[in-house]
């Protein structure tokens, strides 16, 4: 793999971690697999590039792609505890919905972004910057965010988010409204997947209505794949697992494609990855006691 | 103190499994009461305290605590004044996270959760004098995950925590039945450690008939729904077992589960 190819794929596994983030809190955190996540990554990726071509400054945009995520995240949390709609069904509906807005977000079916100012634009224009802008600034974001949720999850509030995905019924006796905890926790995750989805957007220079398909196997195979290799013993430990199996996923990805497979392949492959890792939670002990 | 005053509960109300599971209940503790509850399966033991503790909402009647009426609240604003125990030791922490972090939501149980640092110093402190109190060694582990704990020393941590922050009315729903013996004598003495040093109101199921008449100062039976027996002072001091059960049959007109009473 050529230098150029390894650089590309670590900025990315970097974005994408942003969103592997996101989907550790709904998916291990909450205990809920939320598949809005695949509308709200191209929801974000069509706000912030939307409103970049409309002239709104990058990181204003970003800001708003983040806003209009935890909007979703809200529809489907409210979904699912107001009107007792099964955690699957909540989100399939929340990303059958975000489809059609996304469109009208966006207004067609792909903006370009090419030439436009984008954060990662404005970045690299720094001193020292003009060849790893976008590895630094990819990096800085998702050790800024990690960080902000590792001391989220130890606040007060945190606790009874993890209690409420651990316990239900005992954090509720404690006096913690649970409805309440899943809908902060889904909103913060589809905030973050959106946040994801306007960086990958902006990197790439443009976002299309489909950039999202997929998204939440490749997001649950990163957090399967982190905490096999790396551990859970803290909640520390795992979010930096979390992150790097972000990463992984994306360098797995890169190999896959460099052995000769079309890119047409990769969503097989990805859910041949969280199949195995499901099916098999004796196979992750089995991989944990090797290490 | 605690006022159930015709509290009706009907599950699977116009269907062909319809059953009254609280026909129209009614009971009274009185300040630093410690009221044993028994009956057989399927009496209303179990509802009754999660009425209580507002897991679901009556059909009607009222439900009051120190005069504030709860009847209608959801279960977590009603934390402040309610503490429970539950049968399984798995249900009362949260087995991913650690000691001092399932002590510390316990600590401020019905209070706002903010968006500060969960545990200081302070708090670790305390909980390790508390935990000392047990006698099981877990001052030491405040950072070790509950799911390492057995299943004594997970109720014993619940029992500590429903305790921490002092109810005013604690539930205890058969709280040691699902203890080896040796275990459940020490979360007894434990239980009964703390209502007395804390003077709590208490409420516990139990289906130890020796327990029932040994523990508190107060012994109701329910059957059906009803509470069909309400015995303390003189009288409950000159009850034996053997009497008890009688009563029960003649009461209910019907045959306990008399092995599992006398053996449990």
């Amino acid at each position: 793999m050529s230098a150029q190819i390894a650089l590309g794929t670590t900025e990315q596994g970097l974005m994408y971690a942003i969103m592997v983030l996101g989907v550790y809190l709904t998916f291990r955190i909450l205990n809920y697999a939320d598949l809005s996540v695949d509308g709200s990554f191209t929801l974000g990726a069509g706000t912030a590039a939307s409103l970049i071509v409309g002239g709104t400054d990058p990181w204003v945009a970003t800001g708003m792609a983040f806003i209009a995520g935890t909007l979703a995240g809200l529809f489907t949390g409210i979904l699912h505890t107001k009107f007792k709609i099964t955690p699957l069904l909540s989100g399939i509906l929340t990303m059958t919905a975000l489809y059609s807005i996304n469109l009208r977000v966006m207004g067609r079916a792909n903006i370009s972004l090419l030439g436009s100012q984008t954060v990662f634009s404005d970045f690299t224009k720094l001193p020292f910057m003009e060849e790893y802008g976008v590895l630094v600034l990819s990096l800085v974001s998702v050790l800024f965010l990690g960080s902000i949720i590792y001391f989220f999850l130890r606040t007060e509030l945190g606790l009874a988010l993890r209690a409420t995905g651990d316990n239900e019924l005992m954090i509720r006796s404690l006096g913690v409204n649970t409805d309440l905890m899943k809908i902060l926790g889904l909103a913060l995750s589809n905030g973050l997947v959106a946040f994801a989805g306007s960086f990958v957007a902006q990197n790439q220079e443009f976002a299309d209505v489909s950039m999202g398909i997929g998204m939440i196997i490749a997001g649950l195979a990163s957090v399967i794949i982190g905490e096999v290799l790396i551990g859970t013993s803290s909640i520390g430990r795992t979010i930096i697992a979390v992150i790097c199996g972000g990463i992984l996923y994306r360098v797995i990805i890169a190999v896959v494609l460099q052995l000769g497979l079309a890119p047409t392949d990769l969503k097989l492959i990805t859910s041949i990855i969280v199949i195995t890792a499901l099916v098999s939670p004796s196979l992750r002990k089995k991989i944990a006691s090797w290490r | 103190m605690l006022s159930v005053h015709q509290v009706l509960k009907i599950f699977n109300r116009g269907t062909i499994n319809q059953k009254t599971a609280l026909d129209n209940v009614n009971l009274e503790l009185l300040q630093n009461d410690f009221v044993t509850v028994i009956g057989s399966n399927g009496a209303g033991k179990s509802t009754l305290l999660n009425a209580i503790a507002g897991n679901f909402m009556v059909d009607s009647g009222k439900i009051s605590i120190e005069s504030i009426e709860i009847t209608r609240l959801p279960a977590h604003k009603r934390a402040n004044l309610i503490s429970r125990v539950f049968q399984d030791p798995l249900s009362g922490t949260a087995a991913s996270m650690t000691i001092e972090e399932n002590l510390i939501m316990a600590f401020r149980r019905g209070k706002v959760r903010r968006l500060r640092p969960a545990i200081g110093s302070k708090e670790r402190d305390l909980f390790r004098l508390e935990l000392e109190k047990l006698g099981l060694g877990l001052e030491n582990r405040l950072t070790h995950r509950v799911s390492l704990l057995s299943g004594g020393q997970r109720q014993a941590l619940t029992l500590l925590m429903a305790t921490l922050q002092k109810p005013k009315l604690l539930l205890l729903d058969e709280h040691t039945a699902a203890l080896d013996p040796k275990t459940a004598e020490k979360v007894l003495e434990l239980t009964c450690g703390v209502t007395e040093q804390q003077q709590l109101t208490t409420l516990m199921i139990t289906h130890n008939l020796d327990h029932a008449l040994t523990f508190g100062n107060r012994t109701i039976m329910m059957h059906e729904g009803r509470v069909i027996l309400d015995i303390k002072g003189i009288e409950r001091n000159n009850m034996t077992i053997s009497i008890l059960l009688e009563m029960f049959e003649k009461a209910s007109g019907s045959h306990m589960n008399t092995d599992r009473m006398i053996l449990a």
